[in-house]
């Protein structure tokens, strides 16, 4: 299947790096095609169910962050995927990480034509080579969280930018804790 | 250290079979003292004269950062009579304490450049060296490269005059598309650079091949970060690891016919092998976690490269089939990005050592001894060390303070003589020496 990044998401995310917040909402499918791709009642294979849990439940089709996606202002880059964020040169996902991952974990099954991919990033203070490792590391994590919510792993591809690619490139704590994260990049 | 460089140096210059005529000397001994008036326009036009300024400066500047001569201060050839280039008179030299003599001439002709360069013994009275260059008269600096290379020839060691370095840059990204960096080549000294890369993608992590017409560099154009063979000469460039995983740090092995770098392929971030041309992957490692940054010893036969089995990212080695792992660093809780010295002469690894709170140091740690010398304190944070060719200097990445630009710097493998080199606008990082 040939992916189509969604124009106005990219579009969105390439020009509004950094930029004031006021911009619309990026839409990712119309409405009446979302309602066509919810799962039915018995999931066919290639639509698991994700997991049963205390977290996880589908969303309603009214619901507002099933349909329009909510803005990533967190990460200043819009998507409908908030930016997963990590401690100093660790890879391990903190209890707020694996929320923000359930949420997106419930949100990919409620839009089964998404394809997501999980970039890893790296704060600047460490090195060029290991800080790539880390960074795919990081992807991995989320990656497999995802996976282990129930999101098949062939909608999910990992890619590590290291410190080659930062969200801010200001030199401070508030900037760095921004910049360790894993970013998710959503196609179809 | 100069004088334990010239413990061991002998000068052979082959006989050329016409004048002007090279003979047969050997020199050995200690405190030679380079004398190198200015060059001397054959003509009288300003195109000459322009040509040997920058030819006098380039050829000092050389062959002071080789590191292997003395120099008479050149304030002394002042109250010296006016040179004979044909026959200088040898009691001049040796009254202001030269023991060899460069002359250099030059002349611009209809847009080419020739430039002569006679090297004497003044003890011994004879032409050591006595070569002619002509080309276009462009860029004068790489004949007094070339003129450097020649005298340095006459050592033990080979010069560095007309190497290369590559390195990665976002000078020419745009506000629009930050995350773009493209590879860049420059002279040694920093002058002369070229755009090698113009994919407007993120291109990192050069590494020469060792004829230096080939950098392999990771390149995210296609999405996936992939190990691509940039044929430099030849204007092509391939995907030797195809989309295969995620591929990092490529490192050619010193015969150039393999190419070591880290692979997600299989799961965790592992070293592999393949040929050049990225065929016969196989993967030499296999432990949890990070494994990445190979670099080759000077056979060939060992690889070094970064791990973080044991908690902290260390330097480890092992053969180039994966076997016989053991720890290399054992000093500081971070060290990464092993540079093997390529020369045999020297058995040691360059690496980037957090030693202190903060910021990375250069680091290079002597395999007998084990011992850890520090190359870099003092200058913000360095990083990601690579080796000159001769095994005799060290190219680095620095930043000075936070949110300042980093810079490409070189030093002497003793870390003495460091130097900021004006490689061009932007963040300059990763550096890869090359041939």
């Amino acid at each position: 299947m040939k992916r189509r990044i969604v124009p106005l998401v990219v579009l969105a995310g390439v020009l509004l790096v950094g930029c004031h917040p006021k911009r619309p909402p990026a839409v990712l499918t119309d409405p009446g095609r979302t309602a066509r791709e919810h799962p039915p009642a018995t999931a066919t294979p290639e639509e698991q169910p994700i997991n049963e849990g205390p977290d996880i439940r589908p969303l309603g089709r009214d619901n507002p962050t099933g349909e329009d996606f909510s803005v990533n202002d967190q990460s200043g880059e819009n998507g409908p995927l908030e930016d997963v964020h990590f401690d100093y040169d660790k890879a391990e996902l903190s209890d707020q990480a694996r929320a923000v991952l359930e949420k997106h974990a419930l949100w990919l099954q409620n839009h089964r034509q998404a394809k997501v991919t999980v970039e890893g990033h790296c704060d600047e203070r460490g090195t060029v080579d290991y800080n790539l490792a880390l960074g795919d590391k990081r992807a991995r994590a989320a990656s497999e969280y995802l996976v282990s919510l129930g999101v098949a792993g062939d909608r999910l591809r990992t890619v590590s930018y290291g410190k080659e690619k930062p969200l801010d490139p200001a030199a401070n704590e508030h900037a760095w804790s921004r910049n360790r994260r894993a970013h998710f990049v959503v196609s179809r | 250290m100069a004088a334990v460089a010239f413990a061991a140096w002998r000068v052979r210059a082959t006989a050329a079979p016409q004048p002007p005529e090279d003979k047969k000397v050997i020199i050995t001994g200690g405190g030679q003292r380079f004398a190198v008036p200015d060059c001397l326009p054959r003509a009288g036009d300003e195109a000459s004269r322009e040509a040997c300024r920058t030819l006098t400066q380039v050829l000092r500047n050389d062959l002071r950062f080789e590191g292997l001569f003395q120099f008479v201060p050149e304030s002394l050839f002042a109250a010296l009579p006016p040179l004979n280039p044909e026959s200088p008179n040898f009691e001049d030299w040796r009254s202001v304490g030269a023991n060899i003599l460069v002359i250099m001439r030059a002349q611009v002709t209809a847009g080419e450049l020739s430039v002569e360069t006679r090297v004497f013994s003044v003890d011994g009275r004879q032409v050591m060296l006595s070569k002619r260059y002509s080309g276009r008269a462009e860029n004068p600096r790489v004949f007094a490269h070339q003129a450097s290379d020649d005298i340095v020839a006459l050592t033990q060691y080979r010069g560095v005059a007309r190497t290369k370095i590559a390195f990665t840059s976002d000078r020419d990204a745009t506000k629009d598309k930050r995350a773009v960096k493209e590879l860049y080549i420059v002279d040694y000294d920093g002058y002369n650079p070229r755009r090698i890369t113009v994919n407007n993608s993120l291109n990192i992590l050069p590494a020469w091949s060792p004829d230096g017409r080939a950098l392999a560099y990771v390149s995210y154009r296609q999405g996936t970060p992939s190990v691509f063979v940039a044929h430099i000469y030849e204007g092509r460039s391939d995907n030797v690891t195809k989309n295969e995983g995620q591929s990092f740090a490529p490192s050619f092995s010193p015969d150039g016919k393999r190419i070591a770098y880290s692979s997600t392929r299989s799961g965790g971030s592992e070293i592999w092998v393949a040929n050049a041309d990225g065929s016969g992957a196989h993967r030499i490692t296999s432990s949890a976690g990070i494994n990445t940054a190979p670099t080759w010893s000077p056979t060939g036969q060992e690889i070094a490269f970064t791990s973080d089995r044991a908690g902290t990212p260390q330097i480890y080695l092992m053969d180039s089939e994966g076997l016989n792992i053991r720890r290399l660093t054992t000093v500081g809780n971070w060290n990464d990005a092993p540079a093997w010295n390529p020369s045999k002469e020297y058995s040691e690894i360059a690496y980037t050592a957090r030693l202190e709170a903060g910021g990375f140091d250069i680091a290079v740690i002597d395999l007998a001894s084990r011992q850890v010398r520090q190359v870099t304190a003092g200058r913000g944070s360095c990083e990601y060390p690579s080796w000159a060719p001769n095994g005799r200097h060290l190219v680095f990445s620095c930043q000075r303070g936070r949110g300042a630009t980093w810079q490409i710097a070189v030093a002497d493998r003793e870390g003495r003589n460091v130097d900021t080199l004006a490689a061009g606008a932007g963040n300059n990082v990763q550096p890869d020496w090359g041939p």
